[in-house]
């Protein structure tokens, strides 16, 4: 029994959801049997992914759907061993190049080189080309981005490239410029209702609309995350109920505890505590910046309206050195110390106000 | 242990000893070559067999030994030697640290079951002189291991270390040299376990032996080098001594500053609880003790060279000798040998050097040297640069941290407060950063403490908070920690921005702490980062290989899907996914975690974090290495193994 996501993720182009346009657009595109290099990019669960793989299934029909998961280990000029797995089929490879850190130069270009170079072996029945798929291009190196864009343009005669990132501004231009931008913006909240509704219907279930839209709010419409919210309000209770509980995940109502601890009491004692909880999240495999995104949007719904700026303001300070420094939790803890030093101030100034 | 008399006429009846007989016929390299009295001891009795009956024949064997030696010694010989103690009285070791050796060896030596005893400290500050006397007085032999070295051409390829020599000498009565003959190929290390061998054998009773008692004490100063690669092997061979052994057995090793501390190498924490073996660590040689030892000394010395030969040391020399040579007893003995030596004018030359002003005569070297003493009184840290004999000061851990979390700043502006930090005053809105003069040199302290920058860093972020009062003053503090990261976050860049950084981070700490409050004492801790951040990286690798499956980007899965995973009842495909589901994507909401599992920093802890270290790099910059990836956990990597061939059903659901 496989995740409801997985269990009914449409296989072609006819049978999304949603974004129908699109769809119609991109089946137009592949029908002469060819594409450019496509460069797909739209916040995280509207569906980007699915969107890549029905337009394969479009070019080579169901072959590409036997995946198998590959090793494969690269030696770096300096002599070093990368060990990256990939998924593959006959015609397609993924493989999220951030997998190998700062050595994802070196990655993509022998990845590419070797699919590349291997021919299809009947051109008459097949595409002459096969396609990479690069996830998280985000997440590359300008190194290795630099490098991308020589790649593509020597191996555009049996190669097509088809990167998938959640936001364009961390690809260097001469690539967007080569590639044909697909946004997939965020279904809508009908929509996501509607999978929803359907999905439940498939698995012989009555979904209140209420609860529909609670979930989907709940879920900042990523559908991924709406889905697997659902199937986790199944197995907390059935049948639903309209006022049913979303369930959340542990690590965001940690986080919601961790700011509220913040905003209760702002003390040396407490910062010392918060650092616990801190390790205790990135221990979870709570990635940094999500951390960081996290206790502010906890932080700025708990504070008043006149401290909403300056906190922004910090966020944004602070998630910056995150992203430049090396150790994380000093710039954590410097947004928490400095969070509480200005709060403290202004509950004090608020107090003074009230006795005079 | 005929056998090993037999070995010894035969060993010395070789004409290829393994005695260097230079060392005797040049007394005065014995200054510099050997460590200990009993080398030269041992050598002067191959070489000089006169005086053997002498000693032998006398009732107090050892002192007057000594004493005989010591007359007709050379002028050369090292003082250390001449001087060692041979009482109780004249350890420069605290009393109830004797005690407390006393007391193991008298419960160890009594019971014919044996123990294993752990001697730490520093270099110098009398662990071997305390075994030694000891062992004098409670009448016990000890039969010692020493490293073989090596004089013969190398036989192989092979380190001269890895020559089967051994020699175990017992330095009362009896002194066996033993040679192993036809054994080149054998290893120190099934030498070593001589131990179980002198277990079981007792000494000879030799003609002249007083009577002495066949109670024994083995000493092991030396570690064979195969010990530091697989500290396991000698585990193994200690287990097999606890089992049966009968005599008293002590280990002494040294601390060191630098990261490898062998104490802990060799004799990791569960070893010494499963051999019970029950460790002792001495403290530097307290400056008042050392200025008893240096004042009998010089006064003794003095007396015997009435004639002027040698001029008396003057108190303020002694004093700074002391203070410079940081509790190492050894070092401190042997400059004031070299700074007592005839020759004057080197003396003055080097004095002169030292005071960096031009002084002919000794007294106005001393009342300088007095100006000097005060004003390194008044400012303790003052670095007091030492022409004879100075040990490069380093500080533990432990210690250096607390001179910067402590903040020990002037109390007034005091005259000599005013001598570093002049300079008008703030301005009136600038007043508040007013501070007073430091007392440390915070670049100083970062530097004595022999770790890098970042890790002390590291070290202070994870305790600096238990010293800080207000959250203001948090606020600016963590502030400058972060600044510090920042500067040295380019890996390009990063040699040169250390420093600053360390700068940063400690001067920043220091001046952001306004409250001044003294907190008493308060435990120190490791840092959680580096285990959080390895954990961190450890387990989102394992997330990645075993739900590979989904196909998923790595935050999605660690954000979205793990969570619910673990929220959900579908039957996974293995058992790592369920534990990892477990361990990972669920965190238990109840608890308001104090701290994660501290490991407190003891105070003779050197920094250990060498490999962590390693792998920080590796892993947060990336220099030349990518993610270790090659590391993940082996229940992860057999996962993958398996999945390889796995064809994923999951896109083919139609």
């Amino acid at each position: 029994m496989s995740l409801w996501v997985d269990k009914y993720r449409p296989t072609s182009l006819g049978k999304l959801d949603y974004h129908k346009t699109q769809a119609t657009q991109l089946k137009n595109l592949v029908q002469c049997g060819d594409f450019p290099h496509l460069l797909v990019y739209g916040p995280s669960g509207a569906g980007k992914k699915t969107r890549i793989m029905c337009l394969l299934r479009e070019l080579y029909g169901a072959g590409v759907e036997k995946l198998r998961i590959e090793h494969h280990t690269i030696v770096a000029p300096s002599k070093k061993k990368i060990e990256i797995n990939t998924i593959a089929s006959n015609y397609h490879l993924e493989v999220n190049p951030s997998d190998a850190g700062n050595q994802d130069r070196v990655v993509i270009q022998e990845l590419i080189k070797t699919v590349a170079q291997s021919q299809q072996i009947q051109t008459s029945t097949q595409r002459e080309f096969k396609v990479v798929l690069l996830t998280e291009v985000d997440r590359l190196t300008k190194d290795a981005q630099h490098a991308l864009r020589r790649t593509m343009e020597k191996y555009m005669s049996t190669c097509r490239l088809i990167l998938c990132s959640t936001s364009t501004s961390k690809v260097i231009d001469p690539i967007r410029s080569r590639c044909l931008a697909i946004r997939v913006p965020l279904p809508s909240t009908e929509e996501v209702c509607n999978v929803l509704t359907s999905i439940c219907k498939k698995e012989g279930l009555l979904l209140p609309p209420e609860l529909a839209k609670h979930i989907t709010e709940k879920s900042g419409r990523n559908l991924r995350k709406a889905l697997l919210m659902c199937e986790a309000c199944r197995v907390q209770q059935y049948p639903f109920s309209a006022d049913q509980d979303v369930p959340e995940t542990d690590w965001e109502v940690y986080l919601r505890e961790t700011a509220n601890a913040i905003v209760s009491q702002q003390s040396p004692q407490r910062l010392l505590e918060v650092r616990a909880r801190l390790y205790e999240l990135l221990t979870h495999c709570i990635p940094p910046d999500i951390i960081m995104k996290g206790l502010v949007t906890e932080l700025l719904s708990n504070c008043d309206g006149q401290l909403k700026t300056e906190v922004a303001q910090m966020a944004a300070y602070y998630e910056h050195r995150l992203q430049l420094g090396n150790k994380a939790i000093y710039h954590l803890e410097a947004f928490t110390a400095k969070f509480m030093a200005i709060y403290k101030k202004f509950m004090e100034d608020g107090l003074d106000a009230m006795m005079f | 242990m005929d056998k090993l008399s037999v070995g010894d006429k035969a060993a010395s009846s070789r004409p290829n000893r393994w005695v260097d007989p230079s060392f005797t016929d040049l007394p005065g390299e014995s200054f510099s070559l050997s460590r200990r009295r009993k080398v030269v001891c041992a050598n002067a009795e191959t070489k000089r067999p006169r005086k053997r009956a002498g000693e032998a024949g006398s009732s107090g064997p050892h002192t007057s030994f000594l004493l005989k030696e010591s007359a007709q010694r050379d002028q050369d010989e090292p003082w250390v030697d001449r001087y060692s103690p041979c009482s109780q009285a004249e350890l420069a070791v605290h009393k109830k640290k004797i005690e407390e050796v006393e007391n193991w060896i008298r419960v160890h030596s009594n019971t014919s079951k044996g123990g294993v005893l752990l001697l730490t400290g520093p270099s110098g500050c009398g662990k071997t002189a305390t075994v030694q006397v000891l062992s004098l007085e409670l009448d016990l032999r000890v039969q010692e291991w020493t490293n073989p070295s090596s004089q013969e051409p190398y036989s192989s390829s092979q380190h001269g270390e890895e020559k089967p020599l051994l020699s175990c000498q017992c330095h009362c009565q009896v002194r066996i040299k033993w040679r192993m003959n036809g054994l080149s190929c054998s290893s120190q290390l099934s030498q070593f376990s001589f131990l179980l061998r002198v277990n079981k054998y007792n000494c000879l009773k030799m003609v002249g032996d007083g009577g002495a008692t066949d109670r024994k004490l083995i000493l092991v100063e030396d570690f064979p080098n195969q010990f530091y690669r697989q500290p396991g092997s000698l585990h193994d061979i200690l287990r097999r001594f606890v089992k049966t052994s009968r005599c008293p057995l002590v280990f002494i090793v040294s601390d060191s500053l630098s990261g490898d501390s062998s104490s802990r190498f060799l004799f990791p924490r569960d070893i010494q609880e499963e051999l019970d073996i029950s460790s002792i660590s001495f403290n530097p040689v307290a400056p008042t003790t050392m200025m008893k030892v240096l004042t009998r000394i010089s006064t003794l010395e003095a007396g015997k060279q009435s004639c002027g030969r040698m001029c008396v040391t003057e108190q303020t020399v002694l004093e700074t000798l002391c203070s410079g040579s940081s509790g190492d007893i050894r070092s401190a003995i042997n400059s004031l040998q070299f700074s007592s030596l005839p020759d004057t004018s080197l003396e003055k030359g080097l004095l002169r050097m030292k005071k960096d002003i031009h002084v002919t005569s000794l007294s106005k070297a001393v009342s300088r040297t007095n100006q000097r003493k005060k004003k390194s009184k008044l400012k303790k840290e003052q670095n007091e640069e030492q022409a004879i004999g100075g040990k490069d000061a380093s500080l533990f851990l432990f210690r250096a941290l607390g001179k910067i979390l402590h903040c020990k700043r002037g109390k007034h502006e005091g005259a000599e407060a005013a001598d570093c930090a002049p300079g008008p005053d703030l301005p009136s809105h600038l007043s508040h950063l007013h501070r007073e003069a430091l007392l440390v040199d915070p670049e100083l302290v970062v530097e004595r403490s022999h770790m890098s920058g970042e890790f002390f860093s590291l070290y202070l972020h994870q305790n600096y908070l238990d010293f800080f009062s207000e959250v203001e003053d948090v606020e600016r503090a963590s502030e400058y920690l972060s600044d510090a990261d920042l500067l040295t976050s380019d890996w390009t860049s990063r040699s040169t921005m250390a420093l600053y950084g360390s700068s940063v981070a400690t001067r920043g700490l220091l001046h952001s702490n306004s409250q001044q409050v003294s907190v008493g004492f308060r435990p120190l801790h490791k840092p959680n980062w580096l285990l959080v951040n390895k954990k961190h990286r450890e387990n989102s690798l394992a997330a990645q290989s075993l739900f590979r499956s989904f196909c998923l980007t790595p935050v999605s899965l660690q954000t979205e899907l793990l969570p619910y995973l673990a929220k959900l009842t579908n039957p996974l495909r293995n058992q790592a996914q369920i534990a990892f589901i477990q361990d990972v994507g669920q965190m238990s909401l109840r608890r308001f975690p104090g701290r994660l599992k501290l490991e407190a920093l003891t105070d003779k802890e050197p920094a250990q974090l060498e490999r962590d270290s390693e792998e920080e790099e590796e892993g947060q910059a990336g220099v030349e290495e990518g993610l270790p990836a090659s590391q993940p956990k082996p229940t992860t990597s057999q996962v993958l193994l398996e999945e390889e061939e796995l064809i994923i059903e999951d896109y083919t659901s139609d």
